[in-house]
């Protein structure tokens, strides 16, 4: 479709026009010939522990109309868990007229009204094969082009094959576009490799960062409420046991949802598992305190004000109040 | 115009705060910290953030309008943003990268674009391959 916009303008071109072009095109060959795709380095433990060949067949698609990548990716994910969402429906909710395209916190933030968590992923091609590996197709960004004329475009990412070094996608009008790494890697890392999963709520995918992961709950939780994204913050304190701030967010949702036992106990776990965690133990003495065990309080929160951060002063001005 | 209704809006919103009438989660009756005040690391008053918050979402709301989003759409768009989202897409809808998918390349670009899709480098035509 793209190439027939060009041969159109190209019949517009005179010889200034190509003179130049070929002029540019030498400066730039000689560039680009001095540093030609290379292949991106995998892991070890990605050669090791990944089948080498994953397809999703089962992800359904939908072909890209005009500049509308952004809802037949969208539909594409939603379909493959069973979520009724159609390109029709989506173009309205996502697509904005003026920019001919869909920006990224929509991107995510449209997952979320279909009930889904959309989860950014690690940007390594390690992350999105074992992604792939793990049955969830990733929607990833690239710019097809250069950095100078942009052409940025969503596709899914459903498969690979290890030994030929290749990535299967679902892109515009193709519905199996194969790509080798070393070319994806080069249109993927000018987006600085952007992509993400989407999940049920109760459902943390693997290898997601604690703080990706955070982020994407608590905007799903303000969302949809607490009791909707209790699971996922169960989820995540299971899936990642050493993140304290998981704990507290879980404690927070226990709270909003009047169990507050849940709230403290969970709190307690969170200053277990990083004592250094000041709005922890600023959250556990504001329960005391409102539960009026004021020993406990005055304790727990003296522990907050001597702890550096962006908490302290908040307690220490509690603890005179005291 | 519009600049008034923004005005307009925020005031009416900063009266709807004072009065507290808004969906404020249980967690303010102890003055707890909430996830999203502690994952923005962010010890300034939470009113006051809050203002930011609800303006900065007026703002994309009139930019989506702008950008020719269906007025009917719009609401529900902005409500699923998350702070941090609509704080980011109010400071540079403008300049974000906008997954498309076309080019409106002139000659002189599409012949340098179609040696690095030789060379590897981009993926503009599919028939290079």
């Amino acid at each position: 479709m793209y190439i027939r916009l060009l041969a159109k303008q190209m019949r517009h071109t005179d010889l200034n026009d190509a003179r130049s072009a070929g002029i540019l095109l030498c400066f730039i060959v000689s560039i680009l010939l001095s540093g030609c795709a290379s292949r991106p380095a995998l892991l070890e433990s990605t050669y090791q522990t990944l089948p080498s060949h994953v397809e999703l067949n089962d992800v359904p698609f939908h072909p890209q109309v005009k500049y509308q990548c952004g809802p037949a990716t969208l539909a594409m994910v939603l379909n493959h868990q069973g979520v009724d969402a159609s390109v029709e429906r989506l173009i309205p909710q996502v697509f904005i007229p003026g920019r001919d395209g869909s920006v990224q916190p929509e991107m995510l933030a449209t997952a979320r009204r279909y009930e889904r968590i959309a989860f950014p992923i690690r940007g390594t091609l390690d992350s999105l094969l074992t992604h792939l590996a793990g049955d969830d197709p990733v929607v990833v960004m690239q710019n097809l082009s250069l950095p100078a004329w942009p052409m940025w475009h969503y596709a899914v990412a459903i498969g690979y094959d290890l030994p030929n070094e290749t990535l299967i996608l679902r892109s515009g009008e193709i519905e199996r576009h194969m790509l080798s790494f070393s070319r994806f890697d080069a249109t993927w890392a000018r987006t600085e490799r952007w992509g993400f999963v989407i999940a049920p709520p109760g459902e943390v995918p693997a290898g997601i960062s604690p703080k990706r992961a955070m982020d994407a709950i608590s905007a799903y939780e303000a969302l949809h409420g607490a009791n909707a994204a209790l699971p996922s913050w169960k989820a995540l304190t299971q899936r990642q046991p050493n993140n304290a701030m998981g704990f507290f967010a879980l404690s927070n949702a226990y709270y909003a949802l009047n169990q507050v036992d849940d709230a403290r106990e969970t709190l307690i776990q969170a200053t277990n598992i990083d004592p250094e965690l000041g709005v922890a133990w600023l959250n556990l003495g504001l329960l005391y305190l409102a539960q009026e065990r004021l020993a406990k309080a005055e304790q727990t929160i003296n522990k907050a004000a001597q702890l550096p951060g962006p908490w302290q002063e908040r307690a220490a001005s509690l603890l005179k109040t005291l | 115009m519009a600049t008034t209704l923004r005005r307009y809006i925020s005031v009416l919103l900063i009266a709807l705060l004072a009065l507290g009438s808004f969906p404020v989660a249980a967690a303010q009756t102890t003055g707890l910290v909430s996830t999203q005040a502690a994952l923005e690391a962010d010890s300034a008053s939470e009113e006051r953030e809050r203002i930011h918050d609800i303006l900065a979402r007026a703002d994309v709301q009139e930019q989506l309008l702008a950008q020719g989003v269906n007025p009917e759409e719009v609401k529900a768009r902005v409500a699923a943003l998350s702070d941090s989202e609509a704080k980011q897409m109010a400071q540079q809808l403008e300049a974000m990268p906008a997954g498309a998918g076309v080019i409106a390349a002139l000659f002189a670009v599409f012949v340098i674009l179609l040696v690095t899709d030789i060379l590897g480098l981009t993926d503009v035509y599919p028939f290079t391959r």
